[in-house]
């Protein structure tokens, strides 16, 4: 995502969508719409209304010219991701484990990091962890029911719907009261922009949160997965129509955006089309952004993912370690076995 | 963009439906006949496949026996007890909310799921007519609980409604409803058919076959016939003389991905060998609450 009135580059004959359906990014400066502490409701906070209003103008602006594109694109997407993932089986041997790799884990550099038979099990979460998994299901909760109460009670009793978050619950009670009051000043700030800047969609566009994306490679022996926060429209077959929106809770804006890409790629793979536009919320700092899935995108996240898997099979350096190594994105990097 | 600037069609065609309805290709005159026979003989030989294994109690198996039956032993997560979850309930509400959705009965995936969870926690409140334990563990939730699996079940009912095109279907299909065989030799057997969207298809000639369509989680596996196999068995030993199972379509929400079983004898035997093997895997079969506990996964 570029900021407004930056130049679009070079897009224009091999995007996805046209130079016509592609108006510059637009990326919208921090808005504070609530202060630490209050959690207004979209009836209490009128000044929360244009922000998600504005997110949903340029998500809706030009959207009747659904592009079509070229049907070979994820195919030959796929093709270059078969054959670095190919390499990779051929390293690690054809009686390895699965290797899953999420938007995370894709770019920590390293193999071990890479297997979440490694990772997993720890005690405890980071409080960068702990927040992100929190205003996530606050964002699914204004997503789907459009309204938050207490934010940390009502986070929490998502938490306890989840037995995979077990530990992450028990954590967070066993917390000093300073630090509970600190993270839930902290989650107050997240909630008022969520509700700020998360448009209400109408039931009728087919919003669902928490979409999981897996992609088998090499016949299964990686994987590559991650999670939409939020994906609307119905997908058809040969047009883009879908719109993703993305949530950072904390990362940097850049790596943020660029694991939207992968997961427009991951779309690509899945259904064959890309989505239409993607937005990304940054709800610590109320920041939003739009852009529009382009062709470039894709091959660039996809020649990020082959580099990847080629250091994970020693053929070369493990690039871009740092691009995409936010803890904002631990929750999402787990695929389900 | 259907998303924010119209209204969305979700029945254009797709190849899931085409794989579904498509006519069956069959190079036997009438497989249905070999899978009838197959079927015939089955009871026996799976009654005497539970025999040897009597002192461990009874055997009520489902898809969830044979994944992990058929799993290479570093495929296998650790066996955790059930709980009720966002997760566990998903599937059962999920399809509620699809029922409601081809009936017209709701508007959206938002509204069918909302519904669902409303019946299902009204149910369990007045405490009269049939509430499950599910419905149960629902009405306990606080809102913002209830507004997760609310969450969870848009997504898991919105991967369905729009990966089928309804309006394909001569015949108004039949969704969820899983389905058990008891054994008629062994009281200690029973095996389920787990499927999301059953219906009907033909082949050449005109005769009538069964079709089932399965969503599937997990990774992709080698075993993934086998597993379908089963279901097809099961479906076997249940169908009607003249209307055998003629097909086992799996499908991955996740990726896409697609695995289609056209039933004949062999397939039969695939899933009569797959049962055996899940037999000799399991120790400890889970208690009957359990498995119900586990259908609805």
């Amino acid at each position: 995502m570029r900021p407004r009135g930056a130049a679009t580059g070079a897009a224009a004959s091999a995007d996805v969508t046209t130079r016509e359906q592609n108006p510059p990014m637009v990326l919208v400066k921090p808005r504070r719409g609530a202060s630490p502490g209050s959690c207004p409701t979209p009836e209490t906070s009128p000044s929360s209304a244009p922000a998600r209003d504005e997110v949903l103008a340029l998500l809706r602006n030009g959207s009747g010219r659904r592009p079509r594109f070229d049907p070979g694109l994820a195919g030959g997407l796929r093709a270059w991701l078969e054959d670095a993932a190919g390499e990779l089986v051929a390293a690690r041997g054809e009686d390895a484990p699965p290797l899953f790799l999420g938007p995370r884990l894709l770019w920590t550099g390293s193999a071990a990091a890479a297997d979440p038979q490694t990772t997993a099990g720890a005690d405890t979460s980071s409080i960068e962890l702990v927040l992100s998994c929190l205003v996530r299901a606050l964002f699914r909760q204004v997503v789907t029911v459009g309204h938050v109460g207490d934010p940390l009670s009502d986070a929490m009793a998502a938490l306890q719907v989840d037995p995979a978050r077990a530990g992450m619950a028990a954590q967070i009670e066993r917390m000093s009261d300073a630090t509970r009051d600190a993270l839930s000043a902290a989650l107050d700030v997240h909630a008022a922009n969520l509700l700020h800047l998360t448009p209400r969609f109408a039931p009728r566009w087919l919003p669902r949160t928490h979409d999981r994306v897996a992609i088998p490679l090499a016949g299964g022996r990686v994987v590559l997965g991650g999670v939409f926060d939020l994906l609307v429209g119905a997908p058809v077959p040969g047009m883009a129509t879908l719109c993703a929106l993305g949530l950072t809770t904390g990362g940097r804006w850049a790596q943020a955006r660029t694991a939207l890409h992968y997961l427009a790629l991951l779309e690509t793979l899945r259904s064959g089309t890309p989505p239409f536009r993607v937005a990304l919320l940054h709800s610590a700092i109320g920041r939003y952004g739009v852009e529009d899935v382009l062709e470039e995108h894709l091959r660039a996240v996809v020649s990020h993912v082959v580099a990847q898997l080629a250091g994970l099979a020693g053929d070369g350096p493990a690039p871009a370690a740092a691009l995409l190594g936010g803890g904002d994105w631990d929750d999402r990097s787990r695929i389900s076995a | 963009m259907i998303a924010v600037g119209s209204v969305p069609d979700p029945s254009p065609p797709r190849l899931l439906t085409q794989q579904l309805l498509g006519p069956l290709i069959s190079p036997a005159d009438d497989h249905g006949a070999s899978v009838r026979e197959a079927a015939a003989r089955l009871p026996h030989a799976l009654a005497d496949l539970a025999v040897p294994r009597v002192g461990s109690g009874s055997f009520r198996l489902t898809d969830h026996h044979v994944r992990t039956a058929l799993a290479r032993s570093d495929a296998v997560a650790a066996a955790t007890p059930f709980a009720w979850s966002a997760r566990t309930a998903r599937r059962a509400l999920g399809l509620a909310t699809v029922r409601a959705l081809v009936a017209g009965e709701a508007a959206s995936p938002l509204e069918g799921a909302r519904i669902a969870i409303a019946q299902a926690v009204h149910s369990a409140g007045l405490g009269q007519g049939p509430f499950s334990a599910m419905d149960r563990w629902l009405a306990g939730l606080p809102p913002a609980g209830l507004a997760v699996v609310h969450a969870d079940v848009v997504t898991w009912a919105t991967r369905l409604w729009c990966a089928v095109d309804w309006s394909a279907f001569v015949e108004p299909p039949l969704i969820g409803r899983d389905r058990w065989w008891d054994s008629p030799h062994s009281s200690l057997l029973a095996l389920r058919s787990r499927a999301e969207v059953r219906t009907f298809v033909s082949d050449p000639a005109g005769r009538h076959y069964s079709a089932h369509l399965v969503v599937l989680g997990g990774p992709r596996r080698s075993t993934i016939r086998a597993e379908l196999s089963v279901v097809a068995l099961v479906e076997a030993l249940l169908a009607p003389p003249l209307v055998p199972p003629g097909r086992i379509l799996g499908w991955w929400p996740e990726s896409g991905h697609l695995v289609k079983v056209e039933v004949d004898a062999s397939v039969l035997a695939a899933g009569e060998a797959a049962i055996a093997r899940t037999l000799a895997a399991v120790e400890a079969p889970a208690t009957p609450g359990q498995e119900v506990a586990r259908a609805a996964a």
